[in-house]
C-alpha cells in the first residue's frame, strides 16, 4: 500500500508548532492530545524543519527531578530556551509515493525510537511541506490484525 | 597484574561506594578512595604486588579527555549568552580567588619537593584548586529539593568553572615544562593553538561523520576513536591534550546544534566509570607516610582554596550587580573538590618535571577531596540553608496544591 492511501485509511493528526515557542507551549499541545507524541517544528513556509519528542519535553521541563545530570543538562535546566533550540534538525520524512511495507525498514524507525523517541513518521510533499503522519501504534495494529502477519499465528489448538 | 588489578580496584570500589552511601549516607568518592588506598603498596598491594605506575598514565590520559571534551561540550555559546554576564563573573572571580589564593599561599610557604621549585608546585596546585565536584553539590540539591536563585546560578557556575581550571591546568603545565621564560612563550603559543585548531577541526569531522552512523554503537566507537588519536597526537607533536579534547567537545556541539545528544550521552554513561577508576587509582597512590609529614600543607590548601574562592566569587557577583543571597554564599557551596581535581593530579605523574612531587601533589588532593567531599557538603547545605533556598521545591509545590 501507497503511502498515500494509508493516510486516507489512518488519518493521524500531526501535531506541529513554530520554532520559536516555548517548551511549555510544546507540553501542553502534547498533553491536550493523549495520542500525541511527537511534535513537528514548521518554518514559516509550513516545511518541516524540526521533531521534537514528548519524552524530550519531559525531560527537559522536568530536569529538576532527575537526582544526576550531565554537565550538558544542567545548562540546558537552567537557559530551557526555545522549541528550536532543542528540536532535533534531522527529521528522516517519508514520501507519499514510498510503500507502506518498507516505511520501518527505509527509516530504521526502532533505532530512531531509541535515539529520538520517535513514534510517528512524518509525510511530506516534493516542497517538504506537513501532509500527514504515519503512527507507529496503526503500524503496530496493522501487523497483529494481518492475517499473514506473525503475532497473529497461532499454532493449532492454540490460544484464540 | 595490572588487569587484575584494575578488576578488584573497579569490584571494591563499587562496593565501598554503595554501601558507604547506603549505610553512612557518605559520598560514594569516599568509598572509591578507600578502595584504592586498601590496594595501595602500604596495604594489600604490597602482598599482591601491585604498584600503580606507568601503567596508569596512558589510562588518566585517555580518560582525562573523555571528561575534557564532556566540559567542553557542556554549553553552546547561545546558551552561555542566556546564562549571562553576572554568572560568568561571579565564575571567574571564584576561579581566580582560588588560583590567587593557593598560589600565594604556597610561593609564601616555600615548599619544595627534590628539584622542583617552589613556585611549581604552588602553580600546579592553585591550578588544581580551581576545580569543583558538581556531583556532590547536585546530589545535595537533589536531596533538599533546593530551589531559588542561588541554586541557579549555583549549577551553572559547576557546570563552567570546570573548563576554565581545564584551561588554567593546561596552560600552567605548558609553562612548567618548559626551561625559561623566552623558550615558555613559544610553546605555550603552541600548546594553545595546535591544540584548540586540531580539537576544532576534529569536532568538525566528527560531526559531519556521526551523520553515516545510524546506530549510537558506531558513534561510540567514533568518540572514543577521536578522543584517543588527538591524545595520542598531543603526545606526539606536544600540544595540551586536555584543551585539544575540549575544544572537540566544544566544535562538536557547535556543528551538532540542538541534534548534538547521541553525540554526547555515550560517553555522559562511561563518566561513573572514569571516576571510579580516578579515585581508586588516586586512593592506590595513598602513602600515610606523606600524608602524615605533610598535614599542614594538606590543611593550608584547604584553608586557602575556601578563603579564595569565597572571597574571589563575592567579589566576581558583586562586580556584576549579583543579589547578596549569591555574592555571600556561591563560594562557600562550591566548596567540593572531585574527579577533575583528582586526574589533573593524577596526569602529574607522567610529566618529567614534576615527577618527583607527583605523589605528595596526588596525596594532598586525594585527603582534600576527602575533606571536601564530607566537610563541603555540610558547607553546601549551610549556604542554601542560610539563603534560604532549602526544601524551597516542596514548598512552592505545597503552595501550588492549597491555592
Amino acid at each position: 500500500m501507497k503511502i498515500s492511501e494509508w493516510l486516507k485509511t489512518h488519518p493521524a493528526k500531526a501535531l506541529t508548532i513554530a520554532g520559536e515557542s516555548s517548551l511549555q507551549d510544546a507540553a501542553r499541545l502534547l498533553l491536550d492530545d493523549p495520542e500525541g507524541r511527537d511534535l513537528f517544528v514548521l518554518d514559516a513556509d509550513g516545511k518541516v524543519c524540526g521533531h521534537l519528542g514528548f519524552w524530550h519535553v519531559a525531560t527537559l521541563l522536568l530536569a529538576e527531578l532527575r537526582p544526576t545530570l550531565s554537565l550538558r543538562e544542567l545548562i540546558e535546566r537552567i537557559t530551557l530556551g526555545t522549541v528550536a533550540d532543542h528540536m532535533d534538525d534531522q527529521v528522516m520524512c517519508a514520501g507519499v509515493d514510498e510503500d507502506i511495507d518498507d516505511i520501518l525498514y527505509q527509516h530504521d524507525l526502532f533505532q530512531q525510537h531509541l535515539e529520538r523517541r520517535v513514534e510517528d513518521i512524518p509525510v511530506v510533499d516534493e516542497q517538504h511541506r506537513l501532509l500527514g503522519v504515519v503512527r507507529l501504534t496503526d503500524l503496530l495494529r496493522d501487523a497483529i490484525n494481518t492475517d499473514n502477519g506473525t503475532l497473529t499465528d497461532e499454532p493449532e489448538g492454540g490460544r484464540k | 597484574m595490572e588487569i587484575l588489578l584494575i578488576g578488584l580496584l573497579m569490584i571494591f570500589g563499587l562496593v565501598l561506594g554503595v554501601l558507604g552511601s547506603y549505610l553512612f549516607h557518605l559520598p560514594r568518592v569516599v568509598g572509591y578512595i578507600l578502595a584504592g588506598v586498601l590496594f595501595a603498596p602500604d596495604f594489600l598491594g604490597g602482598p599482591l604486588g601491585a604498584e600503580a605506575s606507568e601503567w596508569t598514565q596512558s589510562i588518566v590520559a585517555v580518560t582525562l579527555g573523555i571528561i575534557a571534551y564532556l566540559i567542553g561540550g557542556a554549553a553552546t555559546v547561545s546558551q552561555l549568552r542566556q546564562l549571562g554576564w553576572m554568572i560568568v563573573s561571579a565564575t571567574l572571580g571564584k576561579v581566580s580567588g582560588s588560583f590567587v589564593a593557593v598560589l600565594v599561599g604556597f610561593t609564601l610557604v616555600g615548599t619544595t619537593v627534590a628539584d622542583v621549585p617552589a613556585w611549581a608546585l604552588a602553580l600546579v596546585l592553585a591550578a588544581i584548586a580551581t576545580t569543583t565536584a558538581p556531583g556532590a553539590i547536585m546530589a545535595i540539591i537533589h536531596q533538599y529539593r533546593a530551589r531559588g536563585p542561588l541554586t541557579t546560578a549555583l549549577l551553572a557556575m559547576v557546570a563552567l568553572d570546570d573548563a576554565l581550571a581545564l584551561m588554567i591546568f593546561s596552560l600552567v603545565l605548558a609553562a612548567i615544562e618548559s626551561t625559561g621564560f623566552a623558550t615558555a612563550i613559544p610553546i605555550v603559543i603552541w600548546e594553545i593553538v595546535a591544540a584548540i585548531g586540531l580539537g576544532m577541526a576534529g569536532g568538525y569531522v566528527l560531526e559531519r561523520g556521526a551523520r553515516y552512523l545510524p546506530e549510537q554503537e558506531l558513534k561510540l566507537v567514533a568518540l572514543l576513536g577521536v578522543i584517543i588519536l588527538l591524545t595520542g597526537l598531543a603526545d606526539a607533536w606536544h600540544f595540551s591534550p586536555l584543551l585539544a579534547a575540549m575544544a572537540l567537545g566544544f566544535s562538536t556541539r557547535l556543528f551538532a546544534g540542538a541534534h548534538s545528544e547521541s553525540l554526547f550521552r555515550p560517553l555522559e554513561q562511561l563518566q561513573e566509570v572514569v571516576y571510579v577508576l580516578f579515585f581508586t587509582l588516586a586512593g592506590l597512590h595513598f602513602a600515610p607516610a606523606v600524608v602524615l609529614s605533610h598535614a599542614g600543607l594538606i590543611v593550608l590548601y584547604f584553608l586557602l582554596r575556601a578563603g579564595g574562592q569565597i572571597v574571589g566569587a563575592m567579589i566576581g557577583a558583586q562586580l556584576a550587580g549579583a543579589p547578596r543571597v549569591i555574592s555571600h554564599n556561591v563560594g562557600l557551596i562550591m566548596l567540593p573538590q572531585g574527579g577533575v581535581a583528582i586526574g589533573m593530579a593524577l596526569m602529574l605523574t607522567g610529566v618529567p618535571s614534576l615527577q618527583d612531587s607527583a605523589l605528595l601533589i596526588v596525596n594532598i588532593v586525594t585527603a582534600t577531596t576527602l575533606l571536601t567531599e564530607t566537610f563541603g557538603a555540610v558547607a553546601t547545605r549551610f549556604g542554601l540553608s542560610r539563603a534560604g533556598e532549602l526544601g524551597a521545591a516542596v514548598k512552592a509545590t505545597k503552595k501550588k496544591e492549597s491555592t
